[in-house]
Formats: structure tokens, sequence, C-alpha cells
């Protein structure tokens, strides 16, 4: 490496025509990254919207139905189910994740002895195999040998069976996803945080302000942009939670009904009934409700995001 | 290090002349999942090679989930596998769509159980040769029946005496039970509905609408909600119903011979249980179900493929896997050599049952309404709906689905 990229590109006006080499070099530098997303995302997005027209039968050819399988979409009680559920589930997890990691990064952002310890803990769940999450937890929530149980037993309090109770098998998933997640969105946060100028807090402290008026009047304002896109990853991803419900709540579940979301119903309907046609109608129906929560998201930011 | 090159370099030209001279003979695959199964079939593979020098059978061992997800996507591409196993679950799937070899050589399927063969015959033509069968057997515990002072299980048993002894047998307070009864079908209430004289499908019908088979759901779901001899569902999701046999919590329940290799390799445990085959009610049945080897029509060499499995399914072949312990052979007369391996424990039981054994109920559209008849029978235990209720609504989807 001994040219530096600045003397090996031409130098180039305003209007001057690029240099067909360059372009075609800057081609072939992209294209790994191009021809990927269109093998794996653009074109299995288009047939995603073609399938959803077709009902597949097994490996044999598949029959257009025309609109069939959002017909059917609409009169399935299971769909309605999981719409419910999925949305309760970015309601239990984005705002309580996001405010925790807020904490958090706040107070890793002060000068506390072993930082950097503390923030590897923080990310070590980021870093385990969501299979591997989803067995830990399974033996914390077991209802009669599970730790959280016996903590609650020392208490006094009789623990529910949390993976197969109704009213908590939701609850218990949402926990594991905030307590996956805020690793993550601490790390984001923090690096928000620490690019605050510091000259801010000055003023603000020969002002004579106090420690939650600095919080509210300058760290929320100026963080709000990292805040904003961490809340947007979480509430899509939130959507799209899929692994360890998957894992954790299978058809036998006394708690199926209330704890499947989109994305497993999906899984089911299109890898283990083998109805494809129907699972792309799914898969759409989310896009759907991704796209509505993203575009709300995106219009609340240009009030309420600063950007200096 | 230049030597080295040099080695490795010899190394690659030798490995590329051997794989080139070997391209001569023919190389078949055979892939299957189970990987406790690997040294039964890599008996079998060389015992055809040693008979067949021209020939290399090369063994694929996937996990079960990943099988069928490679053997769809390979099916689609036209390279399958040449020999491979086949469940009844995907049977019809890959049947219709012509990927699968006709067997269409004289055979004798007469030393396999008739519905195992069945399973694999779609319009009179068989497309796979029976491989092993499984039953359901009643295993139970040893210490607890000894600490009640109660008699072991016998094939003299009936429904009546099954519920008298594990109300006996269940002590709340130490969190025993006398039976698991999970919402499970092949390993729960599926034997009980044919025990009873009903049926749950049939030529192409559902028998969810007749009175003795919502006898025999009731009496199964009774064993919890009315008797308490079984602990909750909620438990069953903690913890399955054999992990709760094994940790001792219950004296009784019903378990497949594909689960033996877990049950006794447990040390803890191995020495604690006993079998015996399942009590009857009005009559006898025990749920069977059987694997096949099945070839791909897209194989190159068809007639090599068609030799092999049937060298499979022959006498010899089924000896080899039964001594590795990979299950009960689908070859009649072959089983003592799987049951010799465990000889602590009444495994003979398990082949014993296939005298009146039932072919686990198989329909081309089964996974379109398995999951739903597990959703039906949660709210079963949940109380928003009775037995019947559940039964009549599942009849109603099976019947729809199935289109008779």
């Amino acid at each position: 490496m001994t040219v530096s990229a600045k003397t090996a590109a031409p130098r180039l006006g305003r209007r001057e025509r690029y240099d067909p080499k360059v372009v075609t070099a800057a081609f072939i530098l992209i294209a790994p990254t191009i021809i990927g997303l269109l093998v794996l995302n653009i074109y299995p997005f288009f047939d995603t919207i073609r399938r959803s027209l077709y009902k597949t039968q097994g490996l044999g050819p598949e029959v257009y139905v025309g609109l069939k399988n959002f017909e059917k979409l609409f009169t399935d009680d299971m769909i309605g189910h999981a719409t419910i559920n999925t949305l309760l589930y970015m309601v239990l997890t984005v705002p309580v994740g996001v405010l925790l990691s807020l904490i958090f990064a706040s107070l890793l952002n002060s000068k506390i002895r072993g930082r950097d310890i503390y923030r590897g803990i923080y990310f070590l769940p980021m870093v385990v195999a969501p299979a591997a999450v989803a067995m830990v937890w399974r033996w914390i929530y077991n209802a009669e040998n599970g730790i959280l149980n016996i903590a609650l037993g020392a208490l006094g309090i009789r623990g529910p069976s949390w993976l197969a109770d109704p009213n908590t098998a939701l609850i218990a998933c949402a926990i594991i996803g905030i307590w996956s997640a805020v690793g993550y969105d601490l790390v984001l946060i923090l690096a928000g945080l620490q690019s605050i100028s510091k000259s801010y807090y000055e003023a603000a402290e020969i002002d004579g302000a106090s420690g939650i008026q600095t919080f509210f009047h300058i760290t929320i304002p100026m963080v709000s942009p990292t805040l904003f896109f961490v809340i947007l990853m979480r509430a899509m991803s939130s959507l799209k939670q899929f692994d360890t419900i998957y894992l954790l709540i299978n058809t036998r579940n006394p708690a199926y009904k209330n704890a499947t979301v989109l994305m497993t119903l999906f899984y089911r309907e299109a890898f283990e009934k083998f109805n494809k046609g129907y699972g792309s109608a799914i898969v759409l129906y989310t896009f759907v409700i991704i796209a509505i929560f993203t575009a709300i998201q995106f219009i609340s930011e240009k009030k309420l995001v600063h950007y200096d | 290090m230049r030597k080295l090159f040099a080695i490795l370099l010899t190394l690659c030209m030798v490995f590329s002349f051997v794989s080139f001279a070997s391209a001569e003979d023919v190389t078949i695959t055979f892939a299957f999942w189970d990987n406790n199964q690997e040294p039964g079939m890599t008996a079998i593979a060389e015992a055809y090679m040693a008979a067949h020098p021209d020939v290399k059978v090369e063994v694929q061992v996937t996990p079960w989930n990943e099988y069928w997800t490679k053997l769809e996507a390979s099916a689609m591409g036209g390279s399958m596998p040449d020999v491979f196993w086949m469940h009844s679950n995907q049977f019809f799937k890959y049947v219709t769509a012509n990927t699968l070899l006709p067997m269409d050589f004289e055979y004798d399927y007469s030393p396999y159980p008739a519905g195992v063969t069945a399973l694999y015959t779609y319009n009179d033509v068989h497309y796979a040769v029976p491989k092993d069968y499984d039953t359901i057997a009643l295993v139970y515990n040893k210490e607890i029946f000894d600490n009640a002072g109660v008699k072991y299980p016998d094939d003299t048993w009936t429904w009546d005496t099954l519920l008298e002894t594990a109300k006996k047998l269940t002590d709340a307070d130490k969190g025993i039970y006398g039976f698991g009864a999970p919402n499970d079908r092949q390993s729960g209430y599926l034997n009980l509905i044919y025990q009873n004289e009903g049926f749950a499908f049939e030529n192409g019908k559902s028998g969810y609408d007749q009175p003795a088979t919502q006898e025999a759901i009731q009496w199964w779901v009774d064993l919890q909600k009315v008797h308490g001899v079984s602990p909750s569902q909620e438990s069953f999701v903690d913890m399955g119903v054999d992990d709760q046999m094994q940790a001792g919590k219950l004296a009784m329940c019903f378990t497949g011979s594909w689960m033996m290799s877990s049950y006794t390799n447990n040390e803890l445990f191995a020495d604690k249980f006993d079998l015996a085959v399942l009590p009857q009610g009005k009559t006898r049945a025990s749920i069977y179900n059987g694997l096949g080897y099945a070839g791909a029509a897209s194989t190159k060499y068809p007639e090599v493929v068609k030799d092999f499995i049937r060298f499979c399914g022959s006498e010899e072949a089924n000896k080899l896997q039964a001594e590795k312990k990979a299950a009960i052979p689908a070859y009649a007369g072959t089983e003592h050599y799987f049951t010799d391996n465990f000889t602590a424990i009444n495994i003979a039981c398990y082949p014993e049952m296939i005298a009146y054994g039932v072919q686990y109920p198989f329909s081309p559209n089964k996974s379109l309404w398995e999951s739903q008849e597990e959703e039906l029978m949660n709210e079963v235990y949940a109380g928003s709906k009775t037995v019947q209720e559940a039964c009549n609504e599942l009849h109603g989807i099976i019947t729809e689905i199935e289109g008779t």
C-alpha cells in the first residue's frame, strides 16, 4: 500500500465527466456488495410478492390463486392473535429497553472505575447465539427448578410457569428481548453521549443548572439523533422478532396463542406446513406494518430530534 | 518451507490422480439424518462395497432439520443424494413431484410390517423399501413401585388398572405423579383411540367425529384434569414427559422405542426403569411408524441404486443395523439382533406389539392439520373447549383440507 487513495484518484472538476476507467473500477469494487444485495435481498423481495399470489404444494408446480392468500389472511384468527402479540411485544420491549440503555449509558459515561469491563459485560448477551440464550432462559424460567421461581419462593411468592402461562409467556419473552438488546443499544448511545461537547456542560454548570436539568436540556436533545436511530432499529427488530420466541414457544405450549408473533407464524406456515404462498402473504403483511411504524417515526423525527 | 510445499503439491497430485482413477467406478451417495445410526449405516455400506468392489457408497449424515431443507433444495436442483432415508411426513411431497425412483423390481415385501410398506406405496408403485419401525410401550420407574409396594405393570393390565395404580402412586406433596399424559399424539392418545376401537384418520377420512375416538381422548385428558394423576401441560413445557420420567417425577408414561438410547444412556436412570406392553382397552393397540430407503429419480445409476436398496432391505443388512443398536429392524425375524443389545430391560415388548400394531395415521396433507390438532387440544386443556367441541372442529378442518 504505497500509493495513497488520494494520489491515485484523478482530480475532477465539478462539471468534468468521470473517467470511464475509474467508473469501471468503482463498479468492480462495489460489485460484490451489489450482487449480494440483488441476489440475497432484492430478488427475494420481488419473488416474495410474486409467491404471495400463488399456492405452493410441496415440490409440485405453483398454482396462481390471485388474492386468495390475502383473503385468508384477514379471516385467519391466528393472524389477529399474532398481530396483537407482535405489537404488544414492541410496546413491551422498545420503551423499557431504550430507557434502560440510556440510563446505563449515562452511568457509564461518568468517570467510574472499570468502565470498559462494565461495557463488556453489558455487551455480552449480544455475542451469545440466540439458541444458547433461549436454552439458558428456559432454565431460568423453569417453574419448579428455575432460579427465578426459587428466588421468588424465598420471598414467599409462588412464581408462575413463566413460559407456559398464557398471562406471562409474552412478558417472559420480552424480558429476554430487552436483556439481549440493552448491551448493543447502550454502546450506540454511549458513543452519542461521548460526542457531546464538554463546553455545553461547563456553560450549564456556570449557570447553576442541576444534574437533572442538564440531563433533560442538554444530554437528551444532543443525543436525540442517536436515540432516534436506536428506537427506529429496535422497533423494526421487535416487529421482526423470531428466534427466541420460536425456540421457546411451540404449538403444544398452552400459551401458544398468546405468545406467537407474525414471524413465527410465517415460519410455521411456510416451512412446517409447506404453504409458501400463504407464508409470503404473511411476510408482506408484516412488511406493511413495519413500513407504517417507520413512517410514523420519520414524521415524528422532524419534531423531536435535534440536529446541531 | 519450500520442501513442505513440494510435499503438499505432490500429495495434491496424488489425490487428484486417485480420485480420477476411481471416477471410472460407480460412486453413489447415501444420506440420512440420525447420528446414532451412523455405525449401522456404515456397516451396511461397507458390506455392500465388499461384495461389489466396483461400487463406492458415500455415507452422508445431516441433522434432521437441515436434512429436509437440503433434500428439498437438492430435489429442485436435480442433485439429490442417490439413496436416502424417507419419512412418512415427507413422502407424499417427494413422490408427487416425481423425485423418487420407482422400486419397479420384483421384491418380496412380506417380511415387513404391512403399514410401513403401504406408507411408501403410491398409485400401487413402491417407492421405498422399509428400513425399521418403532412402537410405543409403557415405561415405569421400578423404585417408585417398590417404595409403594405396588406390583409392576404386566400384560394383563387394562385402562382401569393403569388409572388405579396411577392414583395409588401419585404423591402430590413429593411432586410424584402416577402417570405422564402430555398433549401428544404418537406417544399419547392415538394409542388409546385405537385401543377403544376408534380411529383418527383412515382411507382419507377423519375419525374425530366418532364417539369411540372422542371417548379415548376424553379419558386421556381426564388423567390430568379429573383424576390429577398426571402433571399439568405447563409442566411439560418446562420438562418433556421423558425428562420428567428420567428425573424420577413420574411412575409411568408411554414412550417410543426411539427413546431407548436416551433412557439406557442415562447413567442415573438406566437401572431404575423397565418396560411393559401398553395396557389394553376394548382391544390391544400400539402406534407404529417406520422409515424407508428411497432412491432419487435423478440418479445417474438407477440400477446400482435399486440394487443397493435391495441389499439395504435384505435380512443381512437388517441384522447389521440391528446389531449396531440402530433401530428395530423392519425385516421380521431379525428383531432379536436389536433386543439382544439391551439385556437388563424387557425391550422385547416393542417388537412384540407389532402383532397388533396400528400404523401411525398418515395423509398427504397431514402437516396442514397436525399443528391445528395440537392447538385445539391446548384449548381443551385450558378449559375453553370440551373434547367433543374440539374433536368436531378438528373433524371439520381435516375434512375440508383432505377434501373428502
